[in-house]
């Protein structure tokens, strides 16, 4: 499989497609799931592919934070960031504490996305 | 600075009759007329406490001046009678004696000068009171005569005595002068010669003995005894109505003889009482009324003194008493009222924080909402904008990238909007740990050192050397600080001042002032500045939540904030906050 730098997992179709579409202007490569339960199986047969996941709370089928715990008993060390328009304090913590990487709150910038990424590309190196 | 501070906490003993009605606390008050209550408490407490011991006093007075009417009646009437006892006595006592002598002697023996000086002598050794003697025949001539005045020859035919005397057996005059010119009283019998001719046996009796006699009967100064004829004329001297022959100005009372006591009604200052009694002899009636007069305040003077002594206590007892449940009235019903005041402050206060919980967890709600569309539109505008940017295309037509630039920054106030409402919900979690004031000050200041430096304005830090670092919730205090400096820069014109001064009250608190002098707030939206969406910064930035939310989260950090401002001139914000705060327990 391809390596891919964002795997985007987010029940808003439009708004993954367009956040793709400008990273890859960007020249970042992304991929875009729609619900927890195609993210989790992307993952699973691709594992290592992605540099970072983007994840949305407020998932059609399961709850971005249970997503996460799933995420990290897979793959430990791949970033996860938090991408969300409904995080609450708790949300925020439960999600650090299990190993989210950010916590960003839509709507989002996109050259702060792409430093964060740069970032994390640093750091994986 | 003409300081106008928020919250006034004077507590006064009559706060209930002038406080200002305040109409958002009057709606949360059990109780809204103080003053009425005021007055119902006073007036219930004064009628029950007080009535009892007006009536006693009412109901003891009248006993005291029925008694003492009682007792005046009762002496009255003893003296009296026993002084017309006394009188009649000594009238029929003289009156038997005459009577004695004409039954006993025979005429030519009375008609005898010094047999009748003898007679006289005798008389005067045993009863006392006679004058003189003398005989007087049918025709009113004196026959015979003894006695110290020389009337030997005298004729009393035209005398009205004489002419009364001479038609009945016995007779007792008035007190008058006749020929001697000194008030006298002449007593007679009669009786007849061998010859069947009448004649009289006159005595004339000294009023001296009589008015003695009389005198012996008062016992006190305030009781004056006297005799009056039947037409009201002083028959003896009187203390109150002068000396012998003037006309006394009292009605004659009806005929009686037993003794009488009448109880004129005159005005109470000057009341009395009068016994009286028609005076008779066995053998004749005497034209003499015995009076007693007894005034009323003088002889139970006493007795009227120690009630009037006794009003005067109730009556200072009773305004003792007004006085004391004035005080107690106006202290319970104040107490009341500030019990009530802090009932209703409460509850305010309550309302208020459930408002904006409530308004906070409806924004919250919206802002959720709106993120994800507004998400879309940023991702779709930027991505507008990066295919302008990245593909070259229609790179010259700038207006359009304008455009999208005005989306964008559009779409970025409203983020700034939507987590500034996220920041209600958040106001209500908090995480303790140690806060260096000084610090977190100063790190706020130097966002803003453009600004002090473009506008020259002059910033004064002062901290008291004794300020603790202190334990709190760092984001909450940050945001608090944030805001109210950010608000301070933005009221401050060119050349202004900031000062921010943070001092320790001891023991457990400190507190942050920041005084600005920008424009200060009108009175009537200093009430109103810590509603959310209330903002006066129309066409700015200004989302008038700054400081609803800043209000909210001193309020979490258990601490206080007090605005004091003057139009022109500038305002101060003083927000007091515990050094250690304590972890809340969870509903």
């Amino acid at each position: 499989m391809k390596h891919i730098d964002i795997l985007i997992i987010d029940d808003e179709t439009k708004f993954a497609d367009m956040l793709g579409r400008r990273l890859s202007l960007r020249g970042v490569t992304s991929h875009a799931c729609y619900d927890g339960q195609s993210g989790l199986d992307w993952i699973k047969s691709n594992p290592g592919t992605a540099t970072l996941i983007l994840l949305d709370l407020q998932l059609p089928d399961i709850y971005g934070t249970q997503v996460l715990a799933r995420i990290k008993s897979i793959d430990p060390a791949v970033p996860v960031f938090i991408i969300t328009g409904h995080g609450t304090r708790e949300d925020e913590t439960a999600c650090l504490a299990m190993g989210a990487s950010e916590f960003i709150h839509k709507p989002v910038n996109i050259d702060q996305l792409t430093t964060l990424l740069n970032h994390a590309r640093g750091e994986g190196k | 600075m003409n300081r106008q501070p928020l919250i006034i906490k004077n507590q006064r003993w009559l706060d209930f009759l002038f406080h200002r009605p305040n109409i958002h606390l009057a709606s949360f008050q059990t109780i809204s007329n103080y003053p009425r209550i005021w007055i119902i408490s006073i007036l219930i407490l004064a009628v029950t406490s007080l009535s009892p011991l007006v009536m006693a006093t009412f109901i003891n007075n009248r006993l005291i001046h029925k008694s003492v009417d009682a007792e005046l009646v009762l002496q009255t009437d003893r003296v009296t009678s026993n002084a017309k006892r006394s009188m009649r006595f000594f009238l029929e006592e003289r009156l038997n004696a005459l009577r004695f002598i004409v039954n006993e002697l025979p005429y030519y023996t009375l008609i005898d000068n010094e047999h009748l000086a003898k007679i006289l002598g005798n008389l005067k050794l045993g009863f006392g009171g006679f004058t003189d003697l003398s005989i007087i025949d049918a025709d009113g001539s004196q026959i015979a005569y003894a006695g110290p005045f020389n009337l030997e020859g005298k004729n009393y035919k035209t005398q009205s005595w004489f002419t009364q005397g001479i038609e009945q057996d016995s007779f007792i005059s008035e007190v008058f002068t006749g020929y001697r010119d000194i008030p006298h009283i002449i007593i007679s019998v009669r009786s007849e010669t061998a010859y069947g001719r009448h004649f009289l046996l006159r005595a004339t009796l000294d009023t001296q003995r009589l008015m003695d006699m009389l005198s012996s009967y008062k016992t006190n100064v305030h009781t004056d005894i006297f005799l009056l004829n039947h037409s009201g004329i002083l028959q003896t001297p009187s203390t109150i109505f002068g000396k012998v022959f003037t006309t006394a100005p009292i009605t004659i009372p009806a005929f009686s003889d037993t003794t009488q006591v009448i109880t004129p009604e005159i005005n109470k200052e000057n009341a009395y009482v009068i016994g009286y009694s028609y005076i008779d002899t066995e053998a004749v009636t005497t034209p003499f009324i015995l009076m007693v007069h007894k005034k009323k305040s003088d002889v139970m003077g006493t007795w009227l003194n120690l009630g009037k002594t006794f009003n005067w206590i109730i009556g200072i007892c009773c305004l003792v008493m007004m006085v004391i449940i004035t005080l107690v009235s106006t202290f319970m019903v104040n107490q009341l009222y500030l019990a009530d005041q802090a009932k209703a402050e409460t509850m305010l206060k309550m309302e208020q924080s459930q408002q904006l919980a409530c308004i906070g967890q409806l924004s919250a709600g919206i802002a959720h909402e709106i993120n994800n569309p507004l998400a879309l539109i940023n991702e779709t505008a930027g991505y507008l904008k990066d295919l302008y940017q990245y593909t070259g295309e229609h790179r010259s037509d700038k207006e359009i990238t304008e455009l999208l630039d005005d989306i964008l920054e559009a779409v970025s106030r409203c983020g700034t909007i939507t987590s500034q409402l996220l920041g209600f919900v958040r106001q209500f979690d908090v995480q303790i740990s140690s806060v260096d004031v000084e610090k977190m000050i100063n790190g706020i200041l130097s966002f803003h050192k453009k600004e002090t430096e473009y506008k020259g304005i002059h910033v004064t830090t002062i901290i008291a050397p004794n300020v603790p670092a202190i334990e709190t919730d760092r984001g909450k205090l940050q945001q608090i600080l944030l805001n109210l400096i950010n608000n301070a820069f933005q009221a401050i014109e060119a050349n202004g001042c900031l000062d921010i001064l943070v001092s320790h009250l001891p023991p457990k608190k400190i507190s942050i002032e920041i005084k600005d002098t920008g424009c200060g707030i009108p009175e009537e939206n200093l009430k109103r500045i810590h509603e959310p969406f209330f903002s006066t910064k129309k066409e700015k930035m200004g989302t008038g939540l700054g400081l609803s939310i800043t209000y909210g989260l001193v309020k979490k950090l258990q601490g206080t904030i007090r605005v004091e401002s003057s139009e022109g001139i500038g305002t101060i914000f003083t927000v007091t906050l515990p050094v250690k705060m304590q972890k809340e327990e969870k509903a």
